[in-house]
């Protein structure tokens, strides 16, 4: 991932005559980590496209009011999660079906999407992870999939480690569950 | 636990098993940035506050509008009620006297009074209608 200097990117967001560009470079470096973060919790390509986008839209629209109180892509990556959140909640309301049965009726079938590169194992895994609410799965993907120290994952998502430890225990729990209840 | 537990909660933790192409990603930042308005979003908010501040100031114009047009019929309307309603201790007869007091050329005058003509404007009224006879 390229780097970024934060405070050079506050400045020309500031000036509105170099806001634009700034704010190209910004897109430029952050999406495609933000694409996959929009991706762990809608799980397919299509719908991560159509959130990543209404995602920096949203951005643009707000970004006159980042002072930099937090790190660039925290404040990026909580309008992605919300713009998320809104997204599963719309499928849901079209789906209509109470949120007890969303999950399992609508977990996707991952080895027709033409974006899924794993086996077997691995598509009962991300079935796995269809079933974790939003929170328990983003911890768990920032940490199984990427390795990040909670401490990062804390700085991300604005929760204090303690929980984010007690969110991903259980969300492992849940996992050797389905893993057992498929044997 | 069992096999599949073993490799999937592996120390060194799993592969994502997504792609997406890197022609998506080339194309990415161009096509979002297609979706953003050519305008700056502090420009934009402006445009938007005068708008509120439009409506707002049409709203209130319109409400002190009203309140006066509302003020000035009852006045009118209580102006003319107090005129014909008789005092609660009058007589039937002091009743009759009063409106005996009130002739045609009372009613005239509150007429001109009400309609906002004059008597200059109502020589010249008779006197252009005689003309035209």
């Amino acid at each position: 991932m390229a780097k970024i200097d934060e405070q050079d990117i506050l400045k020309r967001i500031q000036e509105p005559r170099t806001r634009r560009q700034a704010f190209e470079q910004i897109v430029n470096v952050y999406s495609r980590q933000l694409y996959w973060q929009i991706h762990y919790l809608v799980q397919n390509h299509e719908d991560t496209d159509d959130v990543l986008q209404n995602t920096f839209i949203k951005a643009w629209k707000g970004i006159e009011n980042f002072k930099g109180d937090s790190a660039l892509f925290t404040w990026l990556y909580r309008i992605a999660y919300n713009e998320s959140l809104t997204f599963l909640k719309q499928r849901r309301q079209m789906a209509s079906i109470d949120d007890e049965d969303f999950t399992e009726q609508m977990a996707p079938n991952f080895v027709a999407d033409e974006y899924f590169d794993g086996d077997e194992t691995q598509e009962l895994l991300m079935q796995a992870v269809s079933t974790l609410p939003p929170k328990q799965r983003r911890v768990f993907c920032m940490k199984y999939f990427e390795d990040k120290k909670y401490e990062e994952i804390s700085d991300i998502v604005g929760t204090s480690v303690g929980a984010l430890k007690a969110s991903y225990h259980i969300a492992v729990e849940k996992i050797t569950n389905f893993f057992k209840s498929k044997e | 636990m069992s096999t599949k537990d073993n490799r999937i909660f592996n120390p060194n933790g799993g592969r994502y098993p997504f792609r997406a192409t890197d022609e998506y990603f080339d194309n990415l930042t161009a096509r979002i940035m297609e979706q953003i308005p050519e305008d700056t979003p502090e420009e934009e908010v402006s445009e938007k506050n005068t708008k509120l501040i439009d409506i707002h100031r049409n709203r209130r114009r319109n409400l002190w509008i009203s309140t006066i047009s509302v003020a000035a019929s009852l006045i009118l309307i209580a102006t003319f009620a107090l005129k014909f309603t008789p005092k609660p201790n009058t007589s039937p007869e002091q009743a009759e006297d009063m409106k005996a007091e009130y002739t045609t050329e009372n009613y005239n005058e509150d007429l001109m009074q009400y309609a906002m003509v004059d008597n200059m404007d109502v020589y010249y009224y008779l006197s252009t209608s005689s003309m035209s006879e």
